[in-house]
């Protein structure tokens, strides 16, 4: 069992550990934009930038995706690494300086603010982390949008940058962007993610008829088989409310006549 | 091409089908060597070509005339080039209407053309064959010894030059490990930029576990004025595929792969071709040469991303996969083209494999500097006389390359610094010169060998130019995955712009120097940590340019527009009213026989004025 030792306190690490994950169960902070604990490692945000040593030398590493294959040393909050952070930081405010939840995180990150102009165009403050197009093809299997275009041109679009008829609507990119560029609208019968211009039918709760989410995603769930009661109850067009109500009555029932759960 | 089109089952089949072929060529047979390189192609080698062929036709073939095309002879500069044997007689600058009397002198009565023999402009003298041109004296030609001698898109031409004795060693005297040890102690390092230690990359290749494994060639040569690779693969593609079955038989590899960018038309085709002619000859496919080892290899054209040309980027697009970088916290050797382990190696490192095979590794040692072995090719560019493709033993210092070889700058001029390494390499000044050129030397001077391009730059050039001109490439052809390079080459970019236009603000240097340092640190991949290089060491060796542009709003090179002024000599001025015509915002007033005057709150900088003069009486000021 490998030691990883983070600013001077070490730690007992499993082998295929990232830095990253052990400094989580140690306590220690490091920022993250594009790490998603459901997601493969992206590395490509760089505020979770750390330094370790390696033959003698430090040197600076992600620590989202830095594999632990024995002892490491590790430094968090040396001089070096701090710059670094915060220097990628600075880049990134100058790019959406827009964005609430960016100037948050730096705010933590103790960056106040940006020496730099905005030189690169950001879509509604879309920082390039990937979350979106990594969830919306390794977790639900759709790869309806991707990263178009090179360096600076680059943007998250769907195919030809035209409405995708591989998105289900589930808005699980918009649930994990960082910084709102995603928006799920609903429709009259429509629910819409944007800025993609997909759509998908709305479902709308039966007993009070407010929305409840797309259609095509009861569709794709119920494809990939094994329900509980709990699944099919959240399947059913009801609300958040209107689902309360009846899970909590089919409870009842269930616990009355003393049959299961599942 | 092949002219007994028969399975080679035995090293002995191999070298009882070279003698054959070796006894076919008659040594005091004429030839006629014409280069078709890509740069001799372009100032019409295929039309020499074609002369020369309708040459030999019309006079009946009583004459025993071989004529044939070859790979990049490296004098570039004086293309098209023409080589006829015997006496090796070099003919530089050849047209069409040259070969008549090439045919009639030289092919026909063994007498030189002088007209068309290189002459050295310091003696004055003809030189007949290569060797006594200063431009080849001081080079080695290691790798690309056949280029100026084979067909390229001929097996047996390779074969019967000694080509494939190295696989055969290999194969049938050595084990697998034997091969990893000798290229190891030949401390051949990897030619494509990296300069990490071949044989050691080997090691850990054999040691990983995981089948298959991959041997792979980077032929993705993407650095703008580079063309070392293309010329190699071009000009000898055999040694590049020798090289590889080597590789894959010491890594225990059945599986190969050429990654070559689709813009090397002719290096795709003649790979395809040799490879091709290989497997006829069972020099690829199953149990090559009668042995157990089998290896083959399919060639994958890159889409032309600049970035492609990095190892895992290369192997996300071999995938099928954009082509964007990975950490590399885990080495491809242990996991790379889809997960499993991969040997990947510069098209010139391969190429250097088969002929420490043959002549061992003490050999290879013997030459170059204590940390790098051998030789290496650069491209030596820009505006420098003699610019063409060079291969020199390394420690070779950067004066021998650009005035013995290169024959210093053009025109007169000062030279003022050489960017080697590529778009991310660094600008080196004159009191560097005579830096050996190695791997560390370089790095040490801020700068890299890189996969060898050699820009050299005079007088006139701004060096604030220079960066920009590099950053804005680096900023078009990054990949844009992570943060620093994406935006950090952007905003480096946007400082270099402004003091180029005389918009520079005292702080902006060290803005340059504090973004090249996060770069250097940050960035996910090499292209982005090496962008920094054109700029910060132009702002180390070059720091009052940079200053000049910032503080008084003047280019000293006079290559900003803005910042400087064109002025009329009147001493030199004839007032012939050309520059008064031709001037598109009527600036320049003057009457005839009076010298003429530019008025500045008028002029745009446009330097029409400067181009038309005949007399040189428009100044830069």
């Amino acid at each position: 069992m490998p030691t990883v030792t983070i600013d001077g306190r070490p730690y007992v690490a499993r082998d295929g550990d990232t830095i990253l994950a052990v400094a989580r169960r140690l306590g220690v902070w490091i920022p993250t934009l594009c790490h998603h604990e459901a997601l493969e490692p992206y590395a490509a945000c760089r505020v979770c930038l750390v330094e370790i040593e390696r033959r003698g030398w430090w040197q600076v590493v992600t620590s989202c995706n830095y594999p632990i294959r024995g002892d490491l040393n590790v430094r968090v909050n040396s001089e070096r690494a701090v710059r670094a952070r915060q220097g990628v930081m600075k880049l990134l405010l100058a790019r959406s300086p827009e964005s609430a939840e960016l100037r948050e995180l730096a705010r933590r990150m103790g960056v106040e603010s940006t020496p730099y102009p905005k030189v690169t165009e950001s879509q509604r403050n879309c920082i390039l982390c990937g979350l979106c197009v990594r969830v919306c093809s390794e977790r639900i299997g759709a790869a309806a949008i991707s990263l178009a275009g090179r360096g600076v041109e680059r943007a998250v679009a769907a195919p030809f940058r035209m409405p995708s008829e591989d998105c289900i609507g589930c808005g699980a990119c918009a649930e994990v962007c960082p910084v709102g560029t995603i928006v799920v609208r609903e429709h009259a019968d429509e629910v819409e993610i944007s800025p993609f211009k997909s759509r998908a039918r709305l479902r709308r709760c039966a007993s009070c008829g407010r929305p409840v989410g797309s259609e095509r995603v009861r569709e794709v769930l119920a494809s990939r088989g094994g329900p509980t009661l709990v699944e099919i109850l959240s399947r059913e067009p009801l609300c958040e409310s209107c689902r309360r109500k009846r899970l909590a009555a089919e409870l009842t029932r269930s616990a009355r006549s003393g049959a299961g759960m599942a | 091409m092949t002219t007994v089109a028969t399975r080679l089952e035995s090293p002995q089949a191999l070298e009882e089908y070279r003698e054959r072929l070796r006894a076919l060529r008659k040594s005091d047979a004429r030839r006629v060597r014409v280069c078709m390189g890509t740069g001799c192609t372009a100032k019409g080698a295929p039309r020499v070509l074609a002369r020369f062929r309708q040459a030999a036709e019309d006079s009946g073939g009583g004459e025993v005339v071989e004529t044939k095309c070859t790979g990049c002879h490296g004098f570039c500069e004086r293309g098209p080039i023409v080589v006829v044997d015997p006496g090796n007689i070099f003919y530089q600058g050849v047209k069409e209407e040259d070969v008549a009397d090439i045919w009639r002198e030289t092919v026909l009565q063994g007498r030189p053309v002088e007209r068309l023999l290189y002459k050295d402009d310091a003696t004055g003298g003809l030189a007949r064959t290569p060797e006594e041109i200063p431009f080849y004296r001081a080079q080695r030609r290691v790798v690309l010894a056949l280029n100026g001698l084979v067909d390229p898109k001929s097996i047996d031409d390779y074969i019967a030059a000694g080509g494939y004795a190295g696989l055969a060693k290999a194969l049938t005297t050595m084990k697998p490990d034997e091969i990893i040890e000798i290229v190891t102690r030949s401390g051949l390092r990897g030619r494509g930029g990296g300069g990490f230690p071949t044989g050691r990359k080997w090691r850990s290749c054999r040691d990983a576990h995981g089948e298959p494994k991959y041997v792979i060639a980077n032929g993705d040569e993407g650095d703008p004025g580079a063309f070392m690779d293309r010329s190699l693969m071009e000009g000898t593609p055999h040694a590049v595929i020798e090289g590889m079955i080597i590789g894959g038989y010491a890594v225990g590899s059945s599986h190969g792969y050429i990654y070559v960018r689709n813009e090397y038309p002719m290096a795709v085709e003649h790979l395809s071709l040799a490879i091709r002619q290989a497997r006829e000859l069972g020099l690829l496919g199953e149990g090559i040469l009668g042995t157990t080892h089998s290896f083959d290899i399919k060639i994958n054209r890159g889409a032309g991303a600049f970035v492609c040309g990095e190892s895992t980027a290369l192997m996300a697009s071999l995938e099928g996969r954009v082509g964007e970088p990975r950490a590399k916290y885990v080495h491809t050797v242990e996991s790379g083209v889809w997960g499993k382990p991969s040997l990947l190696n510069n098209v010139e490192t391969w190429a250097n494999v088969p002929a420490i095979i043959v002549k061992g590794a003490e050999w290879f040692a013997s030459m170059g500097t204590q940390g790098s072995k051998g030789t290496k090719i650069f491209s030596l560019v820009g505006k420098v006389k003699n610019s063409g493709l060079v291969e020199v033993p390394m420690g070779v210092t950067l004066r021998q390359m650009i005035f013995e070889i290169g024959g210093g700058i053009r025109e007169g001029k000062r030279f003022k610094a050489v960017q080697t390494g590529g778009p991310s390499g660094g600008c080196i000044p004159e009191e560097f010169l005579d830096t050996p050129v190695d791997f560390d030397e370089l790095t040490k001077l801020g700068s890299m060998m890189g996969s060898g391009g050699m820009i050299v730059m005079d007088e006139d050039t701004c060096m604030v130019g220079v960066a920009k001109y590099f950053l804005e490439f680096l900023r078009d052809e990054s990949c844009g995955k992570c943060t620093p390079c994406r935006e950090g080459i952007a905003q480096m970019l946007e400082v270099l712009t402004r003091i180029s236009k005389g918009e520079g603000r005292d702080g902006d240097i060290a803005v340059l120097e504090e973004l090249g340092a996060l770069l250097k640190d940050a960035a996910l991949c090499a292209l982005g940590t090496s962008a920094p290089n054109p700029v910060l060491s132009t702002v180390k060796y070059f720091r009052e340019e940079y200053e000049a542009h910032i503080r008084e709003k003047r280019c000293p090179a006079k290559q900003c527009p803005g910042l400087f002024r064109y002025e009329i000599d009147p001493a030199a001025c004839k007032a012939c009213g050309v520059c008064r015509k031709k001037c598109p915002v009527q600036a320049i007033s003057g009457e005839r026989k009076k010298p003429h005057v530019i008025d500045q709150s008028k002029c745009t900088n446009c330097g029409t004025c400067f181009q038309v003069c005949a007399f040189s009486a428009v100044k830069k000021v």
